[in-house]
This record gives C-alpha cells, sequence and structure tokens, in this order.
C-alpha cells in the first residue's frame, strides 16, 4: 500500500496478525500498534520528510510463540523512524524479533531509533533478537538497543518490604514494563477489549 | 511498657559466609536504640535479616515481634506485622507510579488488618498530610517510585512511607548518609513526630552526627557480627571521639 503525500496512516492492531508492505511518499507520517499479534512490517521511505512510527508489545505465555519483523528503509534524507518493540514471556512462551533497519547513501539526516526490549518470567522461556543495521549514509542520527532481562529483584524486595505481596509486586513491576507501549497509542484507538489492561497497567482502582 | 522485638543468639550469611555471629538483642515499646559500628560488622545484614532479604542465610536463632516468630514469616507479612525498613539505598521503580505503589501498600496492610481499603479521595487526603510532614512536594505522586529522585529526596520519601505505614517498629539503615544538614533535620524531625509509646525504632548509624537529632535511648556497638557493648546516648560521643579501636 501506499500512503500519500501529506497523509497520515494510523492502526492499532490487537490480537490479529499483520502484514504491511507501506511506501511513504514525502511527508507522510505511519504510526502502528500491534498488542499481542505476529507482524511482518515493512515501511519503505521514498520521499523527504516521511516519518514512521513501530510500536508493539506482545504478552505471551504457555506454548506460545510469536515472530515480530520490521523492515524499515530510509530511501532518502530527512525523515525519522522511532520502533519500540517489548515482548514479555512466561513460561514455554517464545519470541523473536527481526528488525532490519537501512539508510540508504542518500538518505543524509535521517534520524532512526530502534529499540527492543524483553522480559523474562520464566526459566523456560526464550527470546531471540536479530536487529540489523545498514546504515550507509554518515550525517544521520541512529540508535538502536536490544535488551533481555529477568524482573528487577531488589525493586520486588522493596515493594515486599512496604507489604505488597511478592505476586502483586510482580503484576506492577510487568505493567510498568509494558506501560511504556501502550501509554503511546492514542485513546481514541482503543478499543473497549483493552480498557482492562490499561486499567491494570495503570492501577487503577475499579 | 511492652516486649516489642526479641533477637536470640541470630547467627545469618551470605553466599556461605558468616556475617552475624551471635547477636541478642531485646527492644521495648517507646524505646529508640541506635546500632553503630565500623563497616562490615554486620549492621545491615542486621537490617536484612529483620525484614526477611531472601539474599541472606538465617544460620541459627530466634527473633521474636510482639510474641510471634518473625523469621517465619515472608518479608510481605513481617512489613504488614509492622516491621519498616527505611532502605539505605531506596529503590528506583521506572514505570511504577507513588501513588499507585503507596495505595497498593497501604491497602495491603488494612486488608491483613481486617480493615476496608481507602477510597481514593481518603488516600490522597492522607498522602497530602503526611507529605507536609517532610516537606515533599506535590508532584513526587506523579513521579515513578524514586526513579530521578536526588539523594535528599530519597531518604525524604523513605520517611514519608514510613509516615504512610505507620509501623511498629522501624529500623532506619544509614538514614543519614548522603544528606545534607537541612536535609538530615527535616528527616530527624519527620522520625521524632513519629514516635509514638507504642512504637519503637532501630537507627543503624556510622556516625554520631544523626543522633544529635534522633535521640536514642540505648547504644549499641556491633563489632564482628555481634553486640559488643551497649550504652546509653553518652556512648556514642565516646565512640565519635575515641573511634571503635578505643572501646
Amino acid at each position: 500500500m501506499k500512503v500519500s503525500k501529506g497523509e497520515i496512516f494510523e492502526r492499532l492492531f490487537v490480537n490479529e496478525e499483520v502484514h504491511l508492505q507501506i511506501d511513504q511518499e514525502a511527508h507522510s507520517h505511519v504510526k502502528i500498534y500491534v498488542i499481542n499479534a505476529p507482524f511482518s512490517i515493512t515501511v519503505n521511505q521514498l520521499e523527504e520528510g516521511c516519518q514512521t512510527e513501530i510500536y508493539a508489545l506482545e504478552h505471551l505465555r504457555g506454548e506460545e510463540s510469536v515472530t515480530a519483523e520490521t523492515h524499515v528503509t530510509h530511501a532518502v534524507g530527512g525523515g525519522t523512524s522511532n520502533q519500540l518493540i517489548k515482548f514479555v514471556l512466561d513460561d514455554n512462551a517464545r519470541g523473536r524479533f527481526i528488525g532490519d533497519l537501512k539508510i540508504a547513501p542518500d538518505a543524509q539526516q535521517t534520524e532512526a531509533h530502534q529499540t527492543n526490549r524483553n522480559l523474562l518470567l520464566s526459566e523456560t522461556a526464550e527470546m531471540r533478537t536479530q536487529p540489523q543495521l545498514e546504515i550507509y549514509a554518515d550525517d544521520v542520527q541512529a540508535t538502536h538497543g536490544a535488551s533481555t532481562g529477568q524482573l528487577d529483584e531488589s525493586a520486588l524486595f522493596y515493594m515486599q518490604q512496604r507489604g505488597i505481596d511478592k505476586q502483586k509486586a510482580r503484576q506492577l513491576l510487568v505493567g510498568a514494563f509494558m506501560k511504556e507501549v501502550l501509554d503511546k497509542i492514542p485513546h481514541a484507538l482503543i478499543p473497549n477489549s483493552l480498557i482492562p489492561l490499561l486499567n491494570a497497567v495503570d492501577g487503577v482502582v475499579e | 511498657m511492652g516486649k516489642l522485638l526479641e533477637i536470640k543468639d541470630l547467627h545469618a550469611s551470605i553466599g556461605g559466609k558468616e556475617i552475624l555471629k551471635g547477636v541478642n538483642l531485646v527492644i521495648n515499646e517507646g524505646e529508640v536504640h541506635a546500632i553503630m559500628g565500623p563497616n562490615g560488622a554486620g549492621k545491615s545484614t542486621l537490617s536484612a535479616v529483620l525484614t526477611g532479604n531472601p539474599a541472606y542465610e538465617v544460620t541459627s536463632g530466634e527473633v521474636w515481634l510482639k510474641g510471634e516468630n518473625l523469621l517465619a514469616m515472608e518479608p510481605e507479612i513481617r512489613a504488614r506485622a509492622g516491621v519498616f525498613l527505611s532502605f539505605q539505598y531506596p529503590v528506583e521503580i521506572p514505570g511504577v507510579s507513588m501513588t499507585n505503589f503507596m495505595r497498593t501498600a497501604i491497602n495491603e496492610k488494612r486488608a491483613y488488618e481486617g480493615k476496608k481499603p481507602l477510597s481514593p479521595k481518603e488516600f490522597l487526603t492522607l498522602m497530602r498530610e503526611k507529605k507536609k510532614l517532610l516537606e515533599l512536594p506535590d508532584k513526587l505522586n506523579n513521579r515513578s517510585v524514586n526513579e530521578g529522585f536526588s539523594g535528599g529526596e530519597k531518604k525524604k520519601n523513605e520517611i514519608f512511607q514510613m509516615a504512610m505505614l505507620e509501623p511498629c517498629l522501624a529500623i532506619l539503615d544509614e538514614t543519614d548518609s548522603g544528606l545534607d544538614i537541612d536535609a538530615l533535620r527535616i528527616v530527624a524531625e519527620g522520625v521524632n513526630r513519629l514516635k509514638t509509646p507504642q512504637n519503637a525504632s532501630i537507627v543503624i548509624t556510622h556516625y554520631q552526627r544523626l543522633l544529635d537529632y534522633i535521640i536514642p535511648d540505648f547504644v549499641h556497638v556491633l563489632a564482628d557480627g555481634k553486640i559488643v557493648k551497649t550504652g546509653d546516648k553518652t556512648l556514642a560521643l565516646e565512640l565519635e571521639e575515641k573511634g571503635y579501636e578505643g572501646l
């Protein structure tokens, strides 16, 4: 599909598999949010001044397995891209993130950020991360970060020391981890089915 | 004046290394006990063991809180039963707001005591009231727990939480470290105002300075995992003058 000059394409996908191939024209803006679904998103910034944002949260349990792929290409300069992909993996869940980011030789003054953070809640959960950066222009700002870790034991103990049940403390920390992605989603896009999750993460008292 | 805490021949280790080598201590309601001692004597280990930090292993001995076996309780149960630790290094918890954290803690404690949870309005009123005590700004409510707080704000935030939770036994672990004199005064005044005839505190400190503000009933010297000397507040002054070697 094509996002025409100056247009905004903004979509939230919840629990539905996503396959998107998008060509962006000048000054167009793509914002994609994915919650709990496998996805493969390819975005080509073909003209100047494009913005691309991809935010994803995958909370996997049991034997679930999800692959998330992004292929973002900056063919011309002056564009920005921002990606934040988070996985929370429990039980025997398996996650995989493949992130290709290309900045073409002519794409000067591109700003591109790709971040993949993963939280393992069990010893048997597994995450594979394959970021691939190809940067051929020199006047760019590009960052990427990938990390996989466990819940912070010192934070858990701190909360327990204040009387918070260990299980609830874990929930609060997992919620805090997920919040960074959920906070990106505009309220108008949020379906009713997501409200309980958002309330849980914000600690709203029912 | 009832007995609040009794520690009997407590031994504890971390990573197989014995740190506490037979601590005995009785604390009654209304008392302030200072524990002083050189680095590595076991001061922070004692606070970690009393609060149930899983990194430490109790190898022998007993601890009783109001006649109940403290060592058999999970850390969160100890907290709800009224044991509070003001951490030497308060932990930053990004993404968990102070409000959410504190409301969860308060309501868990109230549930344990068989009380109804506070309504959001009651809770916010209580927060506001207690924050004044520590001269903490309102904006801290919306920030993540301890995240980006200055050293002084972190320590004030510990005492603020103590004010919210009203523990029967407060353990202040090096609460004076990293505080300038103004913050020290505010923190100490907060602690003093929370004092009642029913509660008690253990003030762990390296220096006499804090004890100018929080006057202890007893001063204990912990060295090499044991309490080697006990006296009144003048012992702290003596230590300041002669050092621990002078004992």
